[in-house]
């Protein structure tokens, strides 16, 4: 009897002691990150590699922000730190990255996720640790679709993207509509909604072609093109392809209406990648930013990434970085001096503001729509000159 | 007709840039037995050096192409100091192979941190008008007539280097028989050394002249290295003329795969062409001979 009363002490002594611990550490996990003068971010997405402009360069835009919003006294008296991961733009090292910044590094939030198949991957991970995630590179429509609680994107996202090339097309009078795209992880992430779309529409595209993505030539799409007699080529291709493509389909007298997406949103430098003078007439393409680099409107941020990063020219990459940061921040501020996890994530889900480098507002609503950018805006060139499109 | 014309005119010239290309791995290869893997890393760097002196600096086009196929060398030097001589003294090739892979991943890892971040794509102007050109009834770029009247050029400059100069025959007598070689008293390590160099500068040139097609960014070596060794394989490894038409067929392949096929057989008929030389003609168009047993 008296072994029983010591065994049923001892068990509910562990249970007592387990409970405290699990409570002790959910309420840590709520604060972690934060000290009476600073709150640590983490971010994770390539520093390497052939799309390291999608990790490092965003994270240089977003370390702009915080070198600003620390220059000016932080938010609520706390400097915001950037702690920057490594994850390859890799599934593994994405969801390693994350498990670093949440239980080693304990960051009290990360920003970031620049590859969409490495972000995709770590969303268990991410959902399970409950740390409050703002994405601001990767694109596939399931990173926040269906919203998670703890998840948000600042970035137009694929679907997003491929709806609006193809009504573009459709209210520019297209009849036969081509695709031209690139096979990765990216560009699937753009081409299935596409299709689905076009589906939806009842669009067939006359010609649905592959290009990769170091492309030095494209002459057989082109020609292909030109022989289907096609008025609007919906490209999901980087710059250097997208380049290659319209630079020989000039060639050889073909100009449709080329319909790009953010990939290539820095018309400036795409003109000079085609390398043919007045290349650019039938081109349009969507962006998430406002403003092109060079652009006097984004001059102080211009000067901010060249002050910090002297190697850097103010890129789109960092300009999405400078948008999602100005974000994070807003939603810090919003949640108060008492800032926990929840009142994070209440701050971001009612979150409406305008943006300096965002072509439209930023609306989140929770548990509604986590896609909290929702406006492409549209670019071409008229007499020369860079135009955003209504 | 005007179909088939457009995609062997366009295989040619794009064959160009693969030959010139493949021109370098040859000629280490001949000189060494060993496959540069960091070749197109080299032809990387030489396009980002003329990059640095013409468009950052401002410097006028032959200085900084001729400034971008000097340090080229030089880089090539170093590569043989620092990776290859070291390691080939203790005859270990697999080692050698390694490291070449690796350095590849530190060229572009120095490339990203130097010149990586003015944008994606970096723009190189052309050495001459970027409008296209009609050429018997063809419209071709112009630039491309450029590559084209290079990689002949280089062909025929190395045949005459190897023909008719000292250096040139020593690297062949290395290439023929290395000890042989070092019997008669030639100093293969030195040879090897400007082999390198060579390899290096070629890629070097052959980068300045693609770069305004091409445009540049750290990651242009790797498949362009892929397609060039492809040619290199086709035309033998051992064989100049050989890597120069191994470009020019690899170029026009490619096209014609794109072109009747289907468009994603573009990036995969190189790595076709491989596996089918490998299997039926292992010592390509103009490799050594078959070894006959007696």
């Amino acid at each position: 009897m008296r072994r029983r009363y010591q065994v049923a002490a001892i068990t509910a002594a562990l249970a007592f002691g387990t409970g405290l611990a699990a409570g002790t550490a959910s309420a840590d996990a709520h604060t972690q990150g934060i000290t009476d003068t600073e709150v640590r971010i983490g971010a994770f997405g390539p520093f390497g590699g052939p799309v390291y402009l999608y990790g490092k360069l965003v994270m240089n835009g977003v370390e702009a922000v915080f070198d600003k919003v620390n220059a000016e006294g932080g938010v609520h008296g706390r400097n915001v730190v950037l702690v920057r991961e490594d994850d390859n733009c890799k599934p593994e090292g994405a969801i390693a990255a994350v498990k670093k910044l949440a239980y080693d590094q304990k960051v009290f939030a990360i920003i970031g996720g620049a590859c969409s198949n490495a972000t995709l991957a770590s969303v268990p991970e991410l959902e399970k640790s409950g740390i409050p995630m703002v994405v601001n590179s990767a694109v596939a429509d399931g990173i926040t679709d269906p919203p998670k609680t703890n998840i948000y994107t600042t970035q137009l996202t694929s679907g997003v993207e491929s709806r609006a090339q193809i009504d573009f097309a459709l209210a520019r009078g297209a009849k036969k509509m081509a695709v031209v795209r690139m096979t990765d992880a990216w560009a699937m992430a753009r081409y299935n909604p596409l299709i689905a779309y076009a589906e939806e529409k009842g669009i067939e595209f006359v010609e649905n072609l592959e290009l990769g993505v170091d492309a030095n030539d494209a002459t057989p799409q082109a020609l292909k093109l030109k022989g289907a007699g096609v008025d609007a080529v919906i490209m999901i291709l980087y710059p250097k392809p997208g380049a290659v493509l319209i630079r020989d389909s000039l060639k050889i007298g073909s100009n449709p209406l080329w319909v790009g997406q953010t990939a290539i949103n820095d018309f400036v430098a795409f003109e000079k990648q085609v390398g043919v003078p007045d290349a650019l007439t039938n081109f349009v393409t969507i962006t998430a930013t406002a403003y092109q680099p060079g652009d006097p409107e984004v001059k102080e941020w211009t000067d901010r990434v060249k002050a910090l990063f002297p190697n850097d020219e103010l890129s789109v990459f960092n300009m999405n970085g400078i948008g999602s940061a100005q974000v994070l921040v807003e939603a810090l501020r919003k949640a108060g001096r008492d800032l926990t996890r929840d009142g994070f994530l209440a701050a971001m889900g009612d979150m409406d503001m305008e943006v300096d480098v965002y072509a439209g507002p930023i609306k989140c609503q929770a548990g509604v729509s986590h896609q909290c950018n929702q406006h492409p805006g549209w670019l071409a060139l008229e007499d020369g000159k860079v135009v955003k499109l209504q | 007709m005007e179909y088939l014309s457009y995609l062997v005119a366009t295989g040619i010239s794009t064959g160009a840039l693969y030959a010139l290309v493949a021109l370098g791995i040859v000629v280490i290869y001949k000189a060494t037995q060993v496959v540069n893997f960091a070749h197109g890393e080299m032809f990387m760097l030489g396009g980002f050096f003329a990059f640095t002196f013409h468009v950052m600096l401002g410097w006028p086009y032959l200085p900084s192409f001729a400034l971008a196929v000097a340090l080229a060398f030089a880089v090539g030097i170093a590569v043989d100091r620092i990776a290859f001589r070291p390691l080939m003294q203790r005859q270990t090739l697999v080692s050698v192979l390694l490291v070449m892979i690796g350095l590849s991943f530190v060229l572009k890892g120095v490339a990203r941190w130097l010149w990586g971040g003015k944008g994606d794509y970096l723009t190189f102007p052309p050495l001459i008008s970027p409008e296209p050109l009609s050429f018997a009834g063809i419209m071709v770029m112009s630039q491309q007539l450029v590559v084209l009247g290079a990689a002949c050029a280089v062909m025929i400059v190395f045949a005459l280097f190897f023909k008719l100069t000292r250096a040139g025959r020593f690297m062949q007598a290395t290439a023929d028989n290395q000890k042989a070689a070092k019997l008669v008293g030639l100093r293969t390590d030195r040879v090897y050394m400007y082999t390198f160099g060579v390899g290096s500068a070629v890629a070097a040139a052959a980068a300045v002249l693609m770069a305004p097609l091409t445009l540049l960014y750290p990651d242009i070596g790797f498949m362009l290295f892929i397609k060039a060794f492809a040619a290199a394989v086709l035309g033998g490894l051992t064989s100049i003329p050989g890597a120069v038409v191994g470009g020019f067929l690899i170029g026009i392949i490619e096209q014609l795969a794109a072109g009747y096929l289907h468009t994603a057989m573009q990036e995969v008929a190189a790595f076709i062409v491989i596996m089918i030389v490998m299997i039926f003609i292992p010592t390509g168009l103009f490799g050594l001979g078959r070894v006959r047993k007696v």
